[in-house]
């Protein structure tokens, strides 16, 4: 007993603790920190790469302004809409994918290569892609849709149409990830948990929404959690499919934050949008995981 | 008295310990049953189940079908409306082939060359580095006071701002001065009992992820100054090798540690344990125990970061110009050069895609043969 109970304060007290976490540590402080401090106090100041003025502070007026500015609530909207259709889409399809996927069946190590695919891809190819497809005159899917009788749809060019057709794409692109890692939470779920409940005579039904689910729902969060934050960010998709329009319709923050730096050279402005955006994704994120952890811990 | 209530604690652990041993034992061999059989489906749940999958699969198919055909169309097969069938709709051509060869098309082969070297490189050590961090945030408890964080802020940043409007200090030369100091300040004030929360292994973790929500268009900017500035210090790093893969070590991290951590929770820690009461040398229980128990986990994570890498676009684009770009920026400028030629769009991502597609070939035989089960949990 005296070795077991050794090990515990073993393991608390090992140096080695301090080797493994520390290249990782330092190699992300590193990097990290210079980007953050540097756009923190450049985000206070009113700061012009063209034409080239010397940085001049302002105070908190480049926040003010952002925040008094009708366009900055409506890509904030617009990101969000992105963000959690898309991810939502993407859990429901890519779990019930993972879930056929699981069943043993003819031609399944197929289907998975194919399904994979999408999220190989580069997302600037992506985006191209989507481009020719959803060509107006040049592209495949208008030309079926008018052979089934439809009209012919301003898929890039109308605001609401385009919005669709960006989580359209997103949904594409990344559902393949929500398959990967629910495959893999899938087959680590007990065989004889369904085995008992097949003898209790409980429908598929309900052995989905009393078993599966519960047990899967710790990777589900942590899955729907990277999903969202990388959906936040959007932007090569965006940029490439309409360049933010028609007008502002379909621009999110990244795009809004690229515009204002690299077109306009506006650094402090898109410092301090960033750290908006950086705010409201921690508030989000801080929300999420506090509201799921409950349930979490109950249903184990 | 110290020494009385260090050996409470001692024998409370141990007790959780022998508590939880066979539970955890019994769960470590339930998993390791083979996938659920769901072929005693009704027959109108697998017709659902089969359409639904075709249909995912045409949906998923098409558009890498399109742009394989689109690749080997002329400008008119392109421009006078949609074709689908080589010889049937359009007469097949390899005149975007033949430019991509010629070199007519930008260097694809110096590009290629740069993206293998460069996400290899930099996909390797972040799983060494990410893999040795998410395996001591799986096993290991550690206590960061909040504090200790607040002052790191604190003095990392009141740091560079007087050592740069001040002293005159470069930036980077005012921030990692700043930065060191703040390090060792906070690192020292963490030995101390301080007051209030403590942050543990999920904050830890949570941090590490957070790191992927700040906007990478101003990260990259951040960094491309950070680069000119350590460069004019006598380390060049924009447009080198060891730039680009230093800043994609950097960025992949948090993701291979939070995959990397729940794949080494998975494992029983009970083998670990028998090791560390032969007193084996705990780098030595990582590199021949654990690491070839999470083997396949960290064949997925691999190829997930690898394939991130291979793709990113935004800090190659900040961080080279000609000697180190990348294969992203090359199809990406494939559009804009005179207007859509999107038979070379076409070429130009088919090139990019097909490493890619061997690797989910390989991701696909290992999950089949059922490397890859027991992960991610």
């Amino acid at each position: 007993m005296s070795t077991v109970a050794a090990i515990g304060s073993v393991r608390d007290r090992d140096p080695m603790k301090h080797v493994f976490i520390w290249p990782a540590l330092a190699v992300v402080l590193v990097t990290v920190m210079f980007p953050l401090i540097y756009s923190l106090t450049i985000s206070f100041m009113s700061f012009r790469l063209v034409p080239p003025r010397p940085p001049r502070f302002v105070g908190i007026d480049n926040y003010a302004d952002l925040l008094t500015q009708a366009r900055f609530w409506s890509v904030v909207g617009t990101t969000m809409t992105i963000a959690f259709l898309s991810v939502a889409i993407q859990y429901i399809i890519g779990f019930a994918i993972a879930l056929a996927l699981h069943a043993k069946m003819p031609g399944s190590a197929f289907f998975r290569v194919i399904f994979l695919m999408p999220m190989l891809l580069a997302p600037v190819a992506v985006a191209l892609i989507a481009r020719m497809v959803f060509n107006p005159t040049m592209g495949p899917l208008n030309e079926v849709m008018t052979y089934f009788g439809f009209p012919n749809l301003p898929y890039l060019t109308d605001a609401t149409w385009a919005l669709g057709t960006i989580i359209a794409v997103e949904v594409w692109m990344w559902t393949p990830f929500v398959i990967l890692l629910m495959l893999a939470g899938l087959a680590t779920l007990p065989e004889d948990i369904y085995e008992a409940a097949n003898l209790e005579g409980a429908s598929k039904w309900r052995q989905f929404w009393d078993i599966t689910f519960p047990m899967l729902l710790p990777i589900s969060a942590a899955v729907v959690f990277i999903r969202l934050i990388e959906s936040f960010k959007v932007m090569d998709t965006v940029f490439v499919m309409t360049g933010g329009g028609p007008g502002i319709a379909t621009e999110t923050l990244t795009l809004f934050a690229y515009q204002e730096g690299f077109k306009k050279f506006n650094l402090g402005y898109t410092s301090s949008l960033s750290f908006l955006m950086l705010i409201v994704v921690t508030v989000i994120g801080i929300l999420y995981v506090s509201l799921l952890r409950p349930q979490i811990q109950k249903r184990q | 008295m110290v020494d009385v209530t260090r050996r409470d604690d001692a024998l409370a652990q141990s007790e959780e310990f022998l508590l939880d041993a066979p539970e955890a034992s019994a769960k470590a061999l339930s998993r390791r049953r083979g996938p659920r059989d769901i072929n005693a489906m009704s027959p109108g749940w697998k017709a659902l189940v089969l359409i639904g999958l075709v249909v995912w699969l045409v949906l998923t198919a098409f558009p890498i079908y399109w742009t394989l055909v689109t690749a080997f169309k002329t400008p008119p097969a392109v421009n006078g409306g949609p074709t689908y069938l080589p010889w049937v709709d359009f007469e097949p051509s390899l005149q975007a082939w033949i430019d991509i060869f010629a070199g007519i098309r930008g260097q694809f082969d110096r590009t290629i060359t740069n993206s293998t070297l460069v996400s290899l490189t930099a996909s390797v050590i972040a799983i060494v580095i990410g893999s040795m961090a998410a395996y001591a945030l799986a096993r290991y408890p550690y206590r960061v006071s909040i504090w200790a964080g607040v002052i790191f802020v604190a003095i990392a940043l009141g740091g560079y701002l007087i050592g740069f409007e001040y002293f005159g200090m470069s930036r980077a030369g005012a921030l990692f001065g700043a930065g060191a100091i703040a390090l060792v300040v906070a690192i020292l004030l963490n030995l101390l009992p301080l007051p209030g929360p403590i942050l543990g292994n999920n904050d830890i973790v949570f941090w590490f992820v957070s790191q992927r929500m700040f906007p990478p268009v101003v990260v990259a900017f951040a960094l491309f100054l950070m680069y000119t500035e350590v460069g004019r210090a006598g380390f060049t790093l924009i447009d080198t090798f060891w730039g680009l893969t230093f800043c994609y070590v950097a960025f992949s991290l948090p993701i291979v540690i939070w995959l990397m951590r729940d794949f080494f929770a998975a494992l029983p820690v009970e083998v670990e344990e028998a090791a560390m009461v032969d007193n084996v040398p705990q780098w030595r229980i990582f590199l021949q125990i654990v690491v070839p128990m999470a083997a396949p986990g960290l064949a997925a994570t691999f190829m997930i970061t690898l394939a991130f890498l291979w793709n990113e676009f935004l800090f190659a684009l900040f961080l080279t110009n000609s000697d180190w770009q990348t294969l992203p920026i090359l199809v990406a400028g494939q559009n804009s050069q005179r207007g859509d030629e999107w038979w070379a769009v076409a070429a130009a991502a088919l090139i990019s895609i097909v490493p890619m597609i061997i690797m989910a070939i390989i991701l696909s035989r290992l999950m089949r043969s059922g490397l890859l089960s027991g992960a991610s949990k």
